[in-house]
């Protein structure tokens, strides 16, 4: 098991405390094909880890499972001492997803896609929403429908829901991605800032060695399963 | 947030897209216009025969429109990862098929009211009263809604698939006979006078409604979710 560790471990963050998310021998076919074959992972909270791994290794498919849109096929997991599946509901406001794609709804401008993320998660203000825009450099375009964005505006809008949301588990696949340099930089930035406010990162990515992104950890999915590819601060693998 | 307010937002989302990009306005509506005019044709010109065939032809024509809406509402929900992204919102799933389900219904209910007028007059069907606009209005009310219910849950299932603009009807179909059969025959009494048998049809209609939404919206979940 890896396990990312820190020392905030002590601070209650659920029914059990302790982790912000636990993975144990987590399995998940996607049809006949075994895409994670046994994930063990324990991270505390406020750590920043980057999940890496090549195209199709299975990225996607652990950050969907921790978002409760796929269940494990075998082994337990929970966020915050949230069961994935039991307590699915528990889970899902304490997570955040940001999307490959951006997960926004093309015919609505970008602040409504704000507005109907607060209807429905309680969270978040008018105020804040606009702030969020303006953070990511969209507040000309927030009254403008998504459909004509480009790749990097819908990025950029994905970031804001983050922000305006500010989820206690961060998940991200592949954020940098479609972005200018501009553009990864305020990721690592607004990813950074996360973690200063104790919140939990993990992010699927592909960027190596970004000048503003310290990662607490760096593990890799392969076959499968995860391995501990480096280490900034406690790190035990089991 | 509760419950009520998330099929609120949702539906009112569903509603606003369909406005703006009217993907589905123009597909029923140019198709329920066909379909009666083509209904119209084949039927040939006994006017007797025409008449009596109003309810039938205006239930076709809703329901083939229907299956178009309830399919496009989830075509929509699926680009850039939305519906990924609404289902990983504390909401429940049956407050996100409600939502989706009031859109769905709201927009065949106006659409069968406002046909239901047009199939009256090119069809020559006789009306015996105003009071009898107001019971095929209840009967487009909660046929539509019958046929929501079912169409919406339908619609999730297939809308991952492939095959899904053809697998849609196949499936449904089967299902929403009893709600078409009593939605044309509530429509036939209701054109006819026929008083006691509607209230029976109409209620036999609200029977089925029932049933079709708490099992539709107790499974759902087993849709959505993988």
């Amino acid at each position: 098991m890896s396990r990312v560790a820190s020392s905030r471990d002590s601070q209650p963050d659920g029914p059990t405390g302790g982790s912000a998310l636990s993975l144990r021998g987590v399995q998940r076919r996607m049809g006949r094909e075994l895409v994670l074959a046994g994930i063990d992972l324990e991270v505390a909270p406020g750590r920043l880890v980057v999940l890496r791994g090549s195209n199709g290794s299975g990225k996607t498919t652990l950050l969907r499972l921790l978002a409760t849109r796929l269940g494990p096929h075998a082994g337990t997991a929970s966020v915050f001492g949230h069961d994935l599946v039991r307590e699915a509901d528990a889970v899902r406001r304490r997570v955040g997803l940001l999307s490959s794609s951006g997960g926004s709804y093309p015919v609505l401008t970008a602040a409504e896609n704000l507005s109907l993320a607060m209807s429905l998660t309680g969270k978040g203000s008018q105020t804040a929403a606009g702030a969020a825009l303006e953070r990511v450099g969209l507040a000309d375009a927030a009254a403008k429908q998504v459909r004509y964005f480009s790749s990097g505006m819908k990025k950029r809008l994905g970031l804001a829901r983050q922000l305006l949301l500010d989820p206690e588990l961060w998940l991200l696949d592949e954020p940098h991605a479609a972005l200018d340099e501009e553009g990864k930089r305020l990721v690592d930035e607004c990813l950074t800032e996360a973690r200063s406010r104790g919140r939990t990162v993990l992010l699927a990515s592909h960027e190596q060695d970004r000048e503003y992104l310290a990662p607490d950890a760096v593990v890799e999915l392969a076959g499968g399963r995860l391995r501990l590819v480096e280490q900034a601060r406690e790190v035990m693998p089991s | 947030m509760t419950d009520v307010q998330a099929v609120m937002a949702i539906a009112r989302k569903d509603l606003l897209q369909e406005l703006r990009s009217k993907a589905a306005t123009v597909a029923t509506v140019f198709f329920t216009a066909t379909t009666l005019l083509m209904m119209a044709f084949a039927l040939g010109r006994d006017q007797g025969v025409l008449a009596s065939s109003t309810p039938g032809v205006l239930w076709v024509a809703l329901v083939f429109a229907g299956v178009t809406a309830a399919a496009q509402s989830f075509q929509s929900d699926l680009e850039d990862g939305a519906f990924d992204q609404l289902m990983t919102y504390p909401v429940s799933r049956a407050a996100v098929y409600v939502g989706k389900l009031t859109a769905n219904w709201l927009y065949l209910s106006v659409l069968g009211v406002l046909l239901a007028p047009v199939a009256v007059t090119l069809y020559g069907a006789s009306v015996p009263g105003p009071a009898a606009y107001g019971l095929v209005a209840l009967t487009v009310v909660l046929g539509a809604f019958g046929f929501a219910i079912v169409a919406t849950f339908y619609a999730a299932l297939t809308a991952n698939l492939q095959a899904r603009e053809a697998l849609l009807p196949v499936l449904m179909f089967p299902i929403v006979v009893p709600i078409v059969l009593a939605a044309v025959r509530a429509t036939e009494g209701a054109l006819t006078a026929a008083g006691a048998p509607v209230w029976d049809w109409l209620l036999l209609l609200a029977g089925f409604d029932l049933v079709y939404f708490v099992v539709c919206a107790g499974l759902f979940h087993f849709v959505v979710d993988e």
